[in-house]
């Protein structure tokens, strides 16, 4: 039988001192090319979850593979690499206030070392492809809170990676703005990429099709499909 | 990543944070000139106590009963000393004339004196190469054992005197030096550590995005080797300009004119200069080693 996950997670607990149980031995698959909703309440392991997937911390216990890397053998060195492969999208945006939207957008393609024209084609392509072609020179300060997060959206998406966690993306943003992120996101799934969406409000994935991954005192459940 | 991309980032970081790396430059800059000011003074005066020692040589006094057939084989005797590089020997005679050059208009006071009052003497010129204050005064003991030996002279006292004060000047010397180094190294680790939480975000989105420790770390660190040199050698290029001065001011002046002053050495520069490097790129991989673990 051919394995189509591309996130495995067995056994995953996560522990912080002094006796904090984040996570309790979950088990969890995402196949690829999935677009799965991640939802529970605040504290119930969301972040942490996500957290574990891009290596921002290790489990306490058992295996997680991403796209064939078991991030338990991972090495320090190796964990940018796992990165690129990996882009998080969060609801405080991240940007750098000092630089332009061209110039946050394009520090995804810089740590790969690519050329110069290569890293301006890629960078407005993807800004016209977000509808930010006309505020490449503008400051993230200059912008409103939907356009920062596809500032945001578009630095997880330019290096073209095969998954995005985003983490509560749409936590800042009023309805309309969170229709226009999902519709984003939406359209980056229709072109291969697997995305993990961590939300707590309801209204998302409330009539979705798609699976949705509950947390709940360190447990997890899922429903749909 | 490149070693130009490396440059062209930390240039621009230098230009987009310019007062906050002025203040760290201008840190080195004052530490490494006051520390190079006082070794300068240091090791001229270093220079002047082995040039005054061998200037002033030896001068042994004979006993003037010293019949004169001993002369010759006295010299033999001084000539084959280790370290000495010339002797010249002075009769009573030429003694006293020189004596009497030396009073020129006062000379009358000579007359009716015996030519032969004073007693003959030997002059030692000592090898520069070999000179040591300790060795000299071991080698005026050992001839002022002769029999025929009065007394020795070479400005001891001087000597003692100068070697003293170079002993003193080197303590605060090493003692300044230390205490640069101390304070510099913590106002230097200080507004590092300003400009690596200043950028405290940035570090943390390019670890978002993938990059490497060598990627996040680098341009920091040409920023500080940079700061390093600058400081530094704007230090020394201060001094030297002072040096030169000084230097033109002491051959305009008659008392002084005989008097050389040399530049700090080479390795004492190299020294210099690798130390301020190393105080900035060590500081600032100290300061960022927190925000490097993943």
């Amino acid at each position: 039988m051919i394995d189509l996950s591309i996130i495995r997670l067995k056994g995953v607990s996560k522990k912080y001192p002094p006796d904090n149980l984040a996570l309790r031995g979950l088990d969890m698959d995402v196949r690829k090319g999935e677009f799965v909703f991640l939802t529970g309440a605040s504290g119930s392991g969301k972040s942490t979850l996500l957290k574990l997937l891009y290596c921002a911390e290790r489990p306490t216990s058992g295996q997680i593979i991403v796209d064939g890397l078991d991030l338990s053998t991972l090495s320090p060195s190796q964990i940018p690499f796992l990165r690129r492969k990996v882009s998080v999208i969060f609801q405080d945006f991240k940007l750098l206030s000092s630089k332009t939207v061209f110039e946050n957008v394009s520090i995804s393609l810089e740590v790969l070392g690519l050329k110069r024209t290569q890293i301006e084609k890629r960078v407005r392509q993807v800004l016209e492809g977000v509808g930010l072609s006309g505020k490449l020179g503008h400051t993230p300060l200059e912008l409103s809170g939907g356009e920062q997060q596809r500032v945001a959206i578009a630095r997880a998406v330019v290096n073209r990676p095969p998954i995005i966690l985003a983490d509560e993306p749409t936590g800042n943003l009023d309805s309309d703005r969170t229709d226009e992120v999902l519709l984003l996101m939406e359209e980056l799934n229709a072109r291969g990429a697997t995305i993990i969406f961590a939300t707590h409000d309801e209204r998302l994935y409330k009539n979705t099709h798609r699976r949705v991954f509950r947390l709940s005192d360190g447990r997890i459940e899922v429903t749909g499909p | 990543m490149t070693l130009p991309s490396l440059l062209k980032r930390a240039l621009a970081d230098l230009w987009n944070d310019l007062g906050t790396h002025m203040l760290t430059t201008v840190v080195i800059f004052l530490s490494a000139l006051i520390f190079s000011f006082f070794s300068l003074i240091y090791f001229n005066l270093q220079n002047f106590v082995e040039h005054f020692g061998t200037e002033l040589g030896l001068v042994i006094y004979l006993n003037k009963a010293t019949p004169q057939d001993r002369i010759p084989a006295l010299y033999q005797k001084l000539a084959g000393l280790e370290g000495v590089q010339a002797v010249v020997y002075i009769s009573p005679d030429a003694a006293f004339k020189r004596l009497a050059s030396y009073l020129k208009d006062e000379k009358d006071v000579l007359k009716g004196v015996d030519p032969k009052f004073l007693p003959p003497s030997f002059e030692l010129r000592i090898n520069r190469a070999v000179f040591h204050l300790d060795r000299l005064k071991r080698l005026a003991e050992k001839i002022n054992r002769w029999p025929e030996v009065t007394k020795v002279q070479y400005g001891q006292e001087w000597l003692n005197k100068l070697k003293r004060f170079s002993v003193l000047l080197r303590a605060v010397v090493l003692i300044s030096g230390l205490l640069l180094v101390l304070s510099s190294a913590f106002v230097v680790s200080n507004t590092i550590k300003l400009t690596v939480y200043a950028r405290e975000q940035e570090m943390e989105i390019l670890r978002l995005v993938g990059a490497t420790n060598g990627f996040i770390q680098g341009p920091f660190l040409i920023e500080a080797f940079f700061q390093g040199l600058l400081g530094s050698g704007l230090a020394l290029a201060f001094l030297y300009a002072g040096y030169r001065y000084v230097e033109t001011l002491m051959g305009a002046s008659c008392l002084l004119k005989g008097v050389n002053i040399s530049f700090l050495p080479w390795t004492f520069i190299g020294i210099i200069l690798f130390g301020s490097i190393f105080l900035c790129v060590s500081g600032t991989a100290l300061a960022m080693r927190r925000f490097l673990r993943l």
